[in-house]
């Protein structure tokens, strides 16, 4: 079995008389993609900002790459990377120095189009960040959060609001983060982009997690207790139609 | 692309956390520079002050001058003669629309005249002792009674002159004037040092204030509090970036001063650097304060309101302290931005070193520690 670079114990939040989470327990093997599902308000972002050291972790315990995360944060941030929900970018900075700002926040100096070109943004290198559009924007999130070669990536909600187009290309991203051994944690609240992606996930409701592993296995637990559709599952859906009819190409 | 472990095990370097600073700097003043509305309200509005404040100031200078009302009632050539030298006066300003004595009246109660001269029909009328004569009534409101007063003995010492050509008569006790060859405080240098402080204070503090909670609001903020960078890392570079464009603007206060108010700079340009710099560093800590304990638009900008104003109007920023009563100024001496005001206009206009201008220094520097220890405090990131 592979190393575990992130494991979580009993970890609580609570904020006021509101649990958010309520002593959730996993383990994240290094080089996995590991998906953390749940319906809005399950404490996936919470549980995230606890293992990225920005949100203080009131029960349980958190250990990153063999650092406790509560007794270490600053060396828990210089190995990870973080790609937050809302992708926003000061206003009149060029890309170039967005990619420059990050790495100088990692005290490093690297050549910002190397991860322009990794996100296909090298032509907008010049532009300013309130021109991009959603999908232009997200990559370049998350070529912001790998300027320092992180091994844990945290990406909260990636794809949302994307089209087909962007998503497909972001979820092309992802496996070639994976590919250079990065670990991936993702949230997202879409099933299809979960199953693609992530090699293993936890499915979080009301601040517990529900159920956690392959997708494959809770996709046969489910079939073993019974379960059927009620329509016959056709070979393709609508979302294949739309991408045979406009194409792959990215539109932005 | 990773890296080995025992790199990442080292804690960051300080030369690496001053990069950190170095670059945030740079690429924050360049921002700024990018943002038409931030050079507005940074450089451009102050500017627009210094025009009004300035063009307010500079003409009363250091002369008198009364706002009066002539009626001339009378047809004698003398009685021309002193409406024209009148006109001509650099003490009277004389109103043009006003031609009775009502309407004067109206406007002198209106505040909108000093006082009225009156010249009756009779004045400078040659009489049968041949040589012409009149007296000139000087009217004027009970709120008006000094500036009456004054203006009537102006006008009998100038009828004196007039009256040694007609009658030879020998005066005992006279008074002489002569000029010392020392530059004295215009109202424009309070006027300036005070404009200084308000420039100090839009850019130090406003910045701030309406800056951090929208990027609290977009999670700007939240984003660089992933990356290992410390507060006090994202301050310097703040402080540093706002130094830079603080000098900038003040430095196109100065030259505007020097060119079209004759503001004369008699102190040593590096001593009033470094005091900006230390000024801009103390009120900037207001602004890294309230903007970044403030989660939203709604609590900063009553905060700053509250803070700001009083302190504006109570320093000496828009007019002289020294038109306050004394126990009002004894109160504000203390207050944060008045050995700013202060301390500027002692370097710049009047030529004190640094070393002399130890009370302001020291009171800023007590300042300075409360208000930053107060910013770390209270700083929040989303």
């Amino acid at each position: 079995m592979a190393k575990k670079i992130v494991s979580a114990k009993n970890l609580r939040k609570v904020y006021g008389d509101n649990e958010v989470v309520k002593g959730i327990s996993f383990d994240v093997e290094e080089g996995e993609v590991f998906g953390i599902l749940g319906p809005n308000g399950a404490g996936k972002t919470t549980t995230l900002e606890m293992l990225e050291a920005i949100r203080p972790i009131d029960g349980g315990k958190a250990i990153l790459d063999g650092i406790n995360v509560a007794e270490d944060p600053e060396s828990v941030k210089r190995v990870i990377g973080v790609q937050p929900q809302a992708a926003a970018f000061q206003d009149k900075q060029k890309l170039t120095e967005i990619i420059e700002m990050f790495a100088a926040a990692y005290g490093e100096r690297v050549n910002a189009m190397d991860f322009l070109k990794d996100v296909q943004l090298a032509d907008k290198a010049n532009s300013y960040a309130e021109s991009l559009s959603g999908g232009q924007r997200q990559r370049l999130s998350i070529a912001v959060a790998i300027v320092h070669s992180p091994k844990v990536f945290f990406m909260d909600e990636p794809t949302t609001g994307l089209d087909p187009q962007a998503r497909r290309n972001l979820w092309e991203l992802v496996q070639h983060i994976q590919s250079k051994g990065v670990t991936v944690i993702i949230t997202t609240h879409y099933m299809e982009e979960a199953e693609l992606l992530c090699d293993r996930v936890a499915i979080m409701d009301d601040g517990k997690i529900i159920a956690l592993d392959t997708p494959k296995q809770l996709i046969e637990d489910l079939l073993k207790k019974g379960f059927k559709k009620h329509e016959q599952v056709q070979q393709a859906n609508l979302e294949d139609v739309f991408i045979d009819l406009t194409g792959k190409a990215l539109r932005d | 692309m990773q890296k080995p472990r025992d790199t990442l095990t080292q804690p960051l370097s300080l030369k690496k956390k001053l990069y950190t600073v170095l670059i945030f700097t740079k690429l924050s003043t360049k921002r700024f520079f990018r943002d038409r509305l931030a050079l507005f309200f940074g450089i451009l509005f102050p500017l627009i002050f210094l025009f009004v404040f300035g063009s307010l100031f500079s003409k009363s200078g250091n002369s008198v001058t009364f706002n009066v009302g002539l009626i001339n009632e009378s047809n004698s050539s003398i009685a021309s003669q002193f409406v024209k030298q009148s006109a001509a006066s650099k003490i009277l300003k004389i109103d043009s629309s006003v031609s009775t004595l009502s309407a004067a009246e109206t406007k002198m109660v209106d505040g909108q005249l000093d006082a009225t001269i009156v010249l009756p029909s009779n004045f400078g009328v040659t009489t049968n002792s041949k040589i012409p004569s009149g007296q000139l009534l000087v009217y004027y409101t009970e709120n008006n009674s000094q500036a009456g007063e004054t203006l009537v003995s102006i006008l009998q010492s100038q009828f004196q002159s007039i009256n040694t050509k007609y009658v030879q008569i020998s005066t005992p006790f006279t008074a002489a004037s002569k000029e010392l060859n020392k530059n004295s405080l215009t109202e424009f240098d309070y006027t300036f040092s005070g404009l200084l402080g308000f420039s100090i204070v839009g850019l130090g503090i406003f910045g701030p204030v309406n800056v951090f909670p929208e990027l609290k609001k977009q999670g700007i903020l939240r984003r660089l509090h992933t990356t290992p960078i410390r507060v006090w890392q994202y301050f310097t570079a703040t402080m540093a970036s706002q130094a830079i464009i603080g000098l900038i603007s003040i430095a196109v206060m100065f030259i505007t001063a020097i060119l079209v108010f004759n503001l004369k700079v008699v102190g040593n340009y590096l001593e009033i650097i470094i005091f900006l710099v230390f000024s801009i560093i103390m009120i900037l800590g207001m602004g890294l304060a309230i903007g970044g304990w403030a989660k939203n638009e709604r609590q900063a900008a009553p905060l700053s309101n509250i803070i700001v104003f009083p302190m504006l109007f109570l320093s000496g920023t828009f007019f002289p302290r020294y038109a306050m009563p004394i126990w009002l100024q004894h109160v504000t001496n203390y207050l944060p931005l008045t050995p700013v005001i202060d301390g500027v206009r002692l370097i710049a206009t009047e030529g004190y070193h640094l070393t002399q201008v130890g009370p302001q220094l020291g009171l800023m520097a007590i300042w300075t520690v409360i208000i930053y220890a107060i910013a770390f405090k209270v700083f929040r990131w989303e």
